[in-house]
């Protein structure tokens, strides 16, 4: 894009715009090293993560301070403005998305303390799709492409199978196995992969609206109670 | 059509949903100098339109085009296309561009009262038309400096001069003097370049409390008070219009890169 007349402000943008892609990338860090932590029963990992968050969520006010900051001092508008608002929401959802990797990198401490659980390696499918919908929601956010994030809802949806059909079989072992806690942390596990599944598909939609201006949250509801009034 | 004061000469009846403004494939100049290239829009009635562009794109030129106010800078002429209001082309030879001003009122970059007091300002236009009746004319001030949100300020003392107001109240009964007309559509060239925040946002609240009973052409350089005041922008450079659309569309998704270029900053 071409230079703004106000060097001040091409530079508040570009360092919003880099500040997310950081915080991303720590974000999509902080969960590949709780699933680690979680498969290779390494404590060390696990509190790195716990540790780490607060870099994240320090990540995140940056964000929103640096956003208001543009607001207020440049009054962006078109996709000065939709980069702007964008920023702030997805570092909201990246924000989440570290909490998830918390959640689990203190279940993979706690089920460390017990026996070796073979049925921890049904995760990792979960887990290479839910990191690579953050990956790729990640690259449509900076390379501003609205064909791929839009993609995310319907590569998220397969996410939400697999999420159901573990969660099942993990509910069922509950009681046979007689290791009931650790299959619990396990659904909870599976759920938080679900969710950051969920966060990677908004952060697609906000790169849609960077790239085209174009809302497409919500659209199945919508059509379905435009086609169901009443 | 609004309501009628008092008698005004009418230009041919506005049928409902038709625009206020018609422009059809103008071109205009100023001598040989070409400032306007085949423009073509409408203006819809009761909506607030802004006219936005760096500086010697034409806007100004335009604005002033729709109520022949270029008549007066030698050499400056539509040389093609038409304007048409109410039905009828303005720049035919048949408009009496005195009475056009009536249904097409101005109001100027800075505030211009005449040196008499506020009430003779505002009671000015309708006494030039042949208005006489004290009453008449006491309830035409009246309403006027109401709908402009100066009754309340000025209401005791309309008998000061009109030069001792503030610049966003003068600016204030100027509108006030142009609705004293009852005009069908206001235009209005920077109208808060010489005001400070405060005024400005009066006379911001006032123009959209006035698209109710008015049409709205607005020049602006303040990108934010287009946003602000306007249900449509135009967006011209070098004497074209180069994008016409929604406020909202224009400053959230322009569809030319050099509108966004224009709006964003990022110019020249």
């Amino acid at each position: 894009m071409q230079q703004h007349i106000l060097k001040d402000f091409d530079h508040a943008v570009s360092t919003l715009r880099a500040e997310v892609l950081v915080m991303a990338g720590l974000a999509r860090l902080n969960l590949e090293r709780a699933m680690r932590a979680l498969f290779e029963r390494n404590l060390e990992l696990a509190n790195a993560v716990i540790a780490d968050d607060n870099e994240v969520d320090e990540y995140e006010r940056r964000i929103d301070q640096l956003g208001m900051d543009v607001l207020v001092r440049f009054h962006p508008v078109a996709s000065d403005l939709r980069l702007v608002v964008t920023s702030m929401k997805i570092s909201m959802n990246l924000e989440r998305i570290s909490d998830h990797a918390v959640s689990i990198a203190k279940r993979a401490r706690k089920m460390s303390e017990g026996a070796e659980l073979p049925d921890v390696t049904l995760l990792e499918p979960l887990y290479t799709l839910a990191d690579h919908l953050l990956r790729d929601a990640i690259s449509s956010f900076s390379d501003r492409n609205a064909v791929l994030g839009e993609s995310l809802g319907a590569r998220d949806k397969e996410l939400d199978r697999m999420h159901r059909e573990v969660t099942a079989l993990f509910g069922s072992r509950i009681e046979e196995s007689g290791r009931s806690a650790d299959y619990l942390h396990l659904i909870l596990i599976v759920r938080s992969l679900e969710r950051v599944g969920d966060m990677a598909a908004n952060i697609g939609e906000n790169a849609v609206f960077l790239d085209e201006a174009r809302d497409i949250r919500h659209e199945e509801s919508r059509k379905h109670s435009q086609n169901n009034p009443g | 059509m609004s309501e009628h004061l008092f008698e005004v000469p009418e230009l041919p009846e506005c049928a409902r949903g038709i625009p206020a403004i018609q422009v059809r494939d103008v071109d205009f100049s100023y001598g040989s100098n070409q400032v306007l290239k085949n423009i073509s829009m409408d203006v819809p009635a009761n909506e607030v339109i802004a006219f936005i562009g760096p500086s010697g794109c034409g806007k100004t030129t335009l604005l002033r085009c729709f109520n022949r106010m270029n008549d007066l800078v030698p050499g400056a002429r539509v040389t093609r296309g038409s304007i048409v209001i109410e039905g009828a082309d303005i720049n035919d030879s048949s408009i009496d561009p005195v009475q056009l001003r009536r249904h097409v009122g101005m109001v100027f970059q800075k505030s211009n009262p005449f040196p008499r007091s506020i009430y003779e300002n505002v009671a000015y236009g309708p006494r030039t038309l042949g208005e006489k009746r004290k009453r008449t004319l006491d309830e035409i001030v009246e309403t006027s400096l109401r709908r402009a949100a100066l009754w309340d300020e000025v209401k005791d003392r309309l008998d000061d001069m009109a030069t001792g107001l503030s610049g966003g109240q003068q600016q204030r009964l100027c509108i006030a003097r142009t609705m004293a007309v009852n005009p069908e559509i206001i235009l209005m060239d920077e109208p808060c370049s010489a005001l400070d925040p405060i005024a400005t946002a009066h006379v911001e609240d006032l123009i959209l409390s006035l698209k109710e009973h008015y049409t709205i052409v607005i020049v602006t350089h303040n990108m934010q008070q287009a946003t602000r005041v306007s249900d449509k922008t135009a967006f011209f450079y070098l004497g074209e219009l180069v994008e016409y659309d929604s406020t909202r569309k224009i400053f959230e998704n322009p569809a030319h890169k050099r509108t966004e270029g224009y709006i964003s900053g990022r110019f020249g």
